[in-house]
């Protein structure tokens, strides 16, 4: 992947350089002594932990946060951000995790957001705008019509939106945080080629990642990132797994071993679930759950695996099917009564959806489960010592690395924040826990503890169903694999079969829809 | 996130943790000195027991009507119809009594009933008929107002009202204390409790955290969003019927302008001890600084304009220092 231009010569001007920066929020020190330079036209890969103090170093270089100590240089020269004005203008663009666009407004309108527009008669000529935007939108391979609404693209798309607005911008810089996050293989390989063929223009990205993959792939250099410091840039071919699973975590560790996958076939049947349906992303999806169970759900993004939780945990209303739960007919018509019958979802979006992250960890822990900490169910008044002893006991047992229980859980880090979650349903002990893309921006560290604790409660007998965009996660994890394809299971994987490449390969599953019964 | 302090104006968590301080008890700082003052320019005739008591009794009422309303915006609404409901509720238990001659306990039972009621159908219409809050409540909130001149064809019912009920208000039963504030004393304290200390009061500030992660959390979020309400609507009940004994009629109208009292006092007690979270003991703050600046408004024979004045004035600061604590804490 290397040719030899792409490697950086010390005597070229960095692009950016940033050189002893530190920055401490309150009490907490989020880098120390932290130096990184990108060189034009270079893919520079910045990994570490969660927590490492990557979003710290992303919102300085943006002019979100202010450095306390040390200086950013621009082509050499020092240079101040007070403001992400400032950034934009000296051809920085930002990428996030969450995109932001306006729903109601265009392609070509959110594109040029914030750019100024060409103006006939003091109002904007739109097709000037589209004439100019257009070549650059069909070269990062935007396939919606301009003139067409944002709303009900798909993630992918957004990206590549935001690729362009860069563009249009005469990015010199792109930051791309966890690009591939929520994006399919297919959609990830295109984003490849617009970053390669970014770097070939000229435009340096600033690629930051947990999927190693990635970044060996992708970058001619890697800085790591380890609490707060930077602990190291790779280059070239000392860009090994190893080497950065070792910087990054500090220490060499062996690989995650394959989980000892147990035969389910004696054990008792938890939840079944037959035709299922909701359109158009759920069309008939049936299968069996038995307790102590870990049951993947694999496929593409799009494929309707979340629908598919959200009709078993009542979120939504299937069209037709039925479950049954422990032999029971069950049918929730909302989350309250899945959960009175014994579910628990970790919904995808841990933010917005499960989490207050105002609200404390205790308050965030206990939510649902106030009736298990209440003195008494007549005067159902909270007892603060059981509450405050349950919560310690959830934060001592998943490590949750929080200053106490009285912290807002949105000043956690990512993986912190999704043990909060999964604790939550740990103190309800529920029959059947759904966990949908348990481990999404979660560091190394924390995905393998959220792993042992996914195995740990299946051993205990309770039956677990974990949907995963990343061929990688299901095989370490699951006795079983489901394949979701356009809204209907194509493939079911079980024991060695459940492999990275059997997974891939049934994801892009195409040609006639399984037959007619369709029991797995 | 922290796009919040952009606009080239940077803190430093020095003037951070000061601004965060000032945003957080501003209100309570405000409040004493306001009391300093007032204290210091009229050492006789303002800071007596007398005095204080009386401003206690007079806030009581928009205590209970702002302390319903705490929960309606808890959960995340707005219930605009709170002040109309409260005319009408006075029209109808003076009416109760004078024309019906009913025992005015049964009358106070029925109309804390309608109360609730009507708290029931503004959460139906918010949380069934997905109406945005503002609209419903205002749209109940008039045609309440309709329905109080229909009841009395306009005109306030003042004969024969009888004694008994006039004391509920005025009276002292208790220790000598005047009986408004026994009451808002018991309705703060049962809201805080109920808010603060109780399992259904977790579920009430997780529904206004986050509807969406309290409902895949397992919480039945409509149905806490209606109780909102209906604790609004009950407590705008019982503030229409203490007016109604305390005016000693049954006027259309007569408190419609609780409403604003009760949103400045709401904000104003968000903006305290909480960045930006509404709590019933930050509105009891609230009333407290719109009651003693009446108060003393009063005392120096400031014209009746300025406390409109006052009260617009305080409710824009109050609404400022809350998002100012909102953004403090989130950045």
């Amino acid at each position: 992947m290397l040719s030899p231009d792409r490697t950086v010569s010390a005597a070229m001007t960095p692009f950016v350089a940033a050189e002893s920066i530190a920055k401490a929020y309150g009490g907490v020190q989020a880098l120390t002594d932290v130096s990184l330079t990108i060189a034009p036209g270079e893919v520079h890969g910045l990994v570490g932990a969660n927590g490492a103090g990557k979003s710290t170093l992303i919102k300085i270089l943006a002019g979100l946060v202010q450095p306390d100590a040390g200086r950013i240089l621009i082509d050499g020269a020092p240079t101040s951000l007070p403001t992400p004005h400032h950034a934009t203008d000296l051809g920085m663009s930002f990428i996030h995790q969450e995109l932001a666009f306006i729903p109601g407004m265009t392609v070509l309108q959110n594109i040029l957001l914030g750019v100024p527009k060409k103006t006939r008669f003091g109002m904007v000529d739109w097709q000037a705008a589209a004439r100019e935007v257009a070549p650059i939108a069909e070269r990062v391979g935007i396939k919606a019509p301009l003139s067409a609404s944002v709303k009900g693209l798909s993630t992918a798309e957004n990206w590549l939106i935001n690729i362009c607005r860069a563009l249009v911008r005469n990015a010199r810089l792109i930051v791309m945080d966890e690009p591939t996050a929520s994006l399919s293989a297919a959609e990830a390989e295109k984003l490849f080629a617009i970053v390669e063929d970014l770097s070939a223009s000229g435009v340096a990205v600033l690629y930051v990642s947990h999927r190693l993959d990635e970044i060996m792939r992708l970058c001619s250099r890697v800085s790591v990132f380890r609490d707060g410091r930077s602990v190291g840039c790779l280059e070239g071919a000392a860009i090994t797994r190893p080497a950065l699973i070792e910087a990054i975590v500090g220490s060499a560790v062996a690989p995650l071993a394959v989980t000892q996958r147990h035969p389910v076939a004696g054990r008792k049947i938890a939840l079944t679930v037959d035709a299922l349906a909701r359109a158009p992303k759920v069309n008939g999806v049936s299968f069996e759950l038995r307790q102590g169970e870990v049951l993947g759900i694999g496929g593409l993004v799009g494929a309707g695996r979340t629908e598919l939780a959200r009709l078993i945990y009542g979120a939504d209303r299937a069209d037709s099917g039925v479950m049954t739960l422990d032999g029971a007919s069950f049918s929730p018509s909302n989350p309250t009564e899945a959960v009175k019958a014994g579910l628990g979802l970790v919904p995808e979006e841990r933010r917005s959806q499960g989490l207050l992250l105002t609200k404390s960890v205790a308050f965030n822990l206990q939510i649902a489960n106030l009736a298990n900490i209440v003195r008494s169910p007549v005067l159902p008044l909270i007892d603060r010592r059981k509450r405050e002893a349950l919560s310690l006991e959830i934060v001592r047992d998943l490590a949750v690395k929080t200053p106490s229980i009285d912290t807002p859980v949105g000043r956690l880090s990512g993986g912190n924040q999704q043990k909060v979650v999964i604790g939550r349903w740990l103190l309800r002990a529920p029959k059947v826990l759904i966990l949908d893309e348990p481990t999404r921006g979660v560091d190394i560290g924390a995905r393998g503890e959220i792993h042992r604790l996914v195995r740990e409660l299946a051993a205990r007998g309770m039956a677990v169903i974990v949907i995963s965009s990343e061929p990688d996660e299901l095989p370490d994890l699951c006795d079983r694999v489901l394949i979701m394809v356009e809204g209907r299971i194509v493939r079911a994987l079980e024991g060695a079969d459940i492999t990275r490449n059997a997974i891939v390969e049934a994801s892009y599953f195409v040609g006639e829809p399984p037959s007619r019964e369709n029991t797995i | 996130m922290s796009m919040v302090m952009s606009g080239g104006r940077r803190l430093s968590p020095s003037s951070k943790a000061a601004l965060g301080f000032f945003a957080r008890y501003a209100t309570i700082i405000g409040l004493l000195l306001m009391i300093a003052v007032f204290a210091f320019l009229s050492p006789r005739a303002f800071p007596t027991l007398n005095n204080f008591t009386n401003v206690l009794n007079q806030a009581s009422l928009a205590m209970i009507i702002a302390g319903g309303l705490t929960l309606a915006v808890i959960v995340g609404e707005l219930d605009l119809s709170i002040g109309f409901a409260a005319s009408l509720h006075g029209v109808l238990v003076t009416g109760l009594i004078v024309a019906n001659k009913l025992p005015i306990p049964l009358a106070i039972v029925i109309v804390i009933a309608l109360g609730a009621l009507i708290g029931l159908v503004n959460g139906i219409i918010v949380t069934k008929a997905k109406v945005n809050s503002v609209i419903a409540t205002l749209g109940v909130g008039t045609i309440l107002t309709g329905l109080a001149f229909a009841y009395s064809a306009g005109v306030p019912i003042v004969a024969g009202v009888p004694e008994a009920f006039l004391q509920l208000s005025l009276g002292r039963w208790l220790f000598g204390i005047p009986n408004n504030i026994i009451i808002m004393a018991v309705v703060l304290g049962g809201l805080w409790i109920l808010v603060e200390r109780t399992a259904l009061g977790q579920e009430i500030q997780a529904v206004g955290g986050n509807p969406a992660a309290a409902r895949l959390a397992g919480i039945n979020v409509d149905r806490i969003k209606i109780l909102g309400f209906v604790v609004s609507g009950m407590c705008a009940a019982l503030t229409g019927i203490l007016l109604a004994s305390r005016l000693g009629s049954g006027t259309t109208s007569a408190a419609d302008s609780y409403l604003l009292t009760a949103f400045a006092a709401v904000f104003l007690g968000s903006a305290t001890l909480r960045d930006g979270e509404f709590h019933v003991l930050g509105t009891f703050i609230g009333v407290l600084i719109i009651a003693f600046g009446f108060n003393g408004l009063n005392i120096f024979g400031a014209p009746t304009f300025s406390q409109y004045i006052f009260q617009g004035a305080i409710l824009i600061v109050a609404v400022g220092l809350a998002s100012l604590g909102r953004m403090i804490s989130e950045s």
